[in-house]
């Protein structure tokens, strides 16, 4: 009978004392942020959306090599010797001709393992985090500009996609 | 004939949908009235198949793979593996590095002990305690983003060394962090741990004792719980745990028999208030150095085997790893604590009520993404 009333005044207690550490809370201020309104600022290492400044890629395939989830794609050809000689902006010679680069965000980790072996620092993650989308093949970003001369049968990334089975 | 009458059993299933059961675990449940007589746990919801997929990666792409395990705590996972690999290949890292991987480690057990504290209350029943500690626990994935440049899941530890320095003016911060952060323990405790509806509901059920949880290979916050003082940074030590000063918080049993619920439940409370000690120690110890420095070009470790354990939030990780000398490893193997600890829960939910099934998931603080991997 006394172990009874003594836990229903102890609960008492401890309740108040707990509302009480809630209530000095009231005045405090508020930790949310109203997100589509407000948005926080990126720290510069973010790691979120993969851009490749193509211009600058000599296609190596480092970055490919090195993705755990195998969603970088890299085709390539030899530049012919009659070929003006391409150069990326830190002066490194670019020997092949990239006719195929892409990149599926929907496999990506988000790991940037790729994005550190890169010679000329044109693989980077962006901070940028908005860009959701409809269809998943809409995932896969195609970076390369250039066609292939020699004639190769240019394989879309898509077919690839498709024949793994979803 | 004679016929024994069983009582009225029912199976009841519970998950894998439950919200209690913190991912996907499905219990089925055998309950005579309120009382469950047997409770088998069936896993495998999560199962994601990363010891044999890891065979077919490099060594350095298996790190963000050891991340996926535990969630809550993934810096911790990680660095189990790194440093596996790293004995396995006999590397050295600098000061520098270790004294940032015991910061990482240690915010990171924060974090998880946050979320562990955090739902708990959740499950319960009291949910301001909830948000509290999810509040505190945004502060330091903050620093781990502004650090690594992800919040959950970072990458952050690699073979050899660190993925980037940490940031000028991030010790000042840390500080000024664990200088709020203390006081906040106290408020938690006034607002839930001392709570004697709180200590009512927990204090006397799900008793785990001392043998029974040696027995089952209980390890981490829920053996120190039952009052075993057992803890891998103190009694194996690695990345030079042994220089630092810190208490070992067991199971006292203040409010019932030592094992209970509550005593978990405080273990972990304290080991937040150790762990901000450790890394006021470790900020001290920092020394100016290359955190790229002794990462090797190539990762291919010699032919062999090696177990390397840490002490994760949840209790003892180990990582084994076969390698044939090749780029990638032969066979890895983990020894997950949540799997042991999930292995103990059919003796000490037997003969509960239906309800303390709840109270006793919730303090055994299990993650299902480490117990199927």
């Amino acid at each position: 009978m006394w172990n009874y009333f003594r836990d229903i005044g102890l609960g008492i207690v401890t309740v108040l004392t707990s509302m009480g550490v809630a209530w000095r809370h009231l005045f405090t201020r508020s930790v949310t942020l109203q997100y589509p309104t407000e948005k926080w600022t990126m720290p510069e290492r973010s790691r979120m959306r993969l851009f490749n400044k193509i211009e600058d890629c000599i296609g190596c395939g480092q970055c490919a090599r090195a993705c755990p989830t195998d969603c970088i794609t890299i085709q390539t050809e030899k530049r012919g010797k009659d070929e003006p000689e391409v150069f990326a902006s830190d002066g490194t010679q670019i020997k092949l001709r990239t006719y195929v680069f892409d990149i599926d965000m929907a496999l990506c980790c988000y790991c940037s393992l790729c994005t550190f072996p890169c010679p000329t620092h044109c693989l980077v993650m962006t901070p940028e985090y908005e860009y959701s989308v409809y269809d998943k093949l809409d995932h896969i970003y195609r970076f390369a500009k250039e066609k292939p001369l020699s004639g190769k049968a240019q394989k879309p990334h898509s077919e690839k996609t498709e024949s793994h089975g979803q | 004939m004679e016929v024994e009458y069983s009582g009225d059993v029912m199976t009841l299933n519970m998950g894998p949908q439950h919200p209690s059961t913190h991912g996907v675990l499905r219990l089925e449940l055998k309950t005579d009235g309120e009382i469950v007589a047997a409770a088998i746990p069936h896993i495998g919801y999560l199962h994601r198949c990363f010891e044999k997929h890891v065979e077919n990666v490099d060594y350095a792409g298996v790190v963000p793979y050891t991340d996926r395990m535990d969630y809550c705590a993934a810096m911790n996972m990680e660095l189990g593996y790194v440093l596996a690999v790293e004995k396995l290949m006999g590397i050295e890292v600098n000061n520098r590095v270790r004294c940032i991987r015991i910061v990482m480690a240690e915010l990171g057990r924060i974090a998880s002990h946050l979320i562990a504290a955090g739902t708990y209350g959740n499950d319960i029943g009291s949910f301001t305690p909830f948000l509290w500690c999810f509040r505190d626990r945004e502060r330091i994935l903050d620093m781990f983003e502004e650090t690594c440049g992800a919040r959950l899941l970072y990458n952050y530890n690699w073979i050899g060394g660190l993925m980037f320095d940490i940031k000028p003016g991030f010790e000042d911060k840390l500080i000024e962090f664990l200088d709020y952060f203390e006081p906040q323990v106290d408020n938690l405790n006034r607002l839930l741990s001392d709570n004697w509806i709180f200590i009512k509901r927990t204090a006397e059920v799900g008793i785990l004792s001392p043998e029974t949880a040696i027995s089952y290979g209980v390890t981490g916050p829920n053996l120190r719980g039952s009052g075993v003082k057992f803890d891998v940074r103190r009694d194996e030590p690695y990345l030079g745990y042994d220089e630092f000063d810190f208490e070992i918080p067991v199971g006292q049993g203040e409010y019932g028999p030592v094992g209970s619920c509550w005593d978990r439940y405080m273990v972990r409370i304290r080991e937040v208030k150790e762990s901000c000690k450790i890394i006021r120690q470790a900020v001290a110890k920092l020394t100016p150095g290359d955190v790229h420095e002794s990462i090797p070009k190539r990762i291919k470790p010699p032919a062999g085997e090696i177990y390397m354990r840490t002490e994760c939030p949840r209790g003892e990780l180990g990582y084994y790893i076969v390698s044939d000398g090749g780029l990638k490893p032969y066979r890895l193997k983990v020894k997950s604590p949540c799997f042991t600890v999930m292995s103990a829960f059919e003796e000490v939910s037997r003969g509960a009520m239906i309800s303390d099934v709840i109270a006793i998931l919730g303090s055994f603080d299990i993650v299902l993404g480490e117990i199927d991997r």
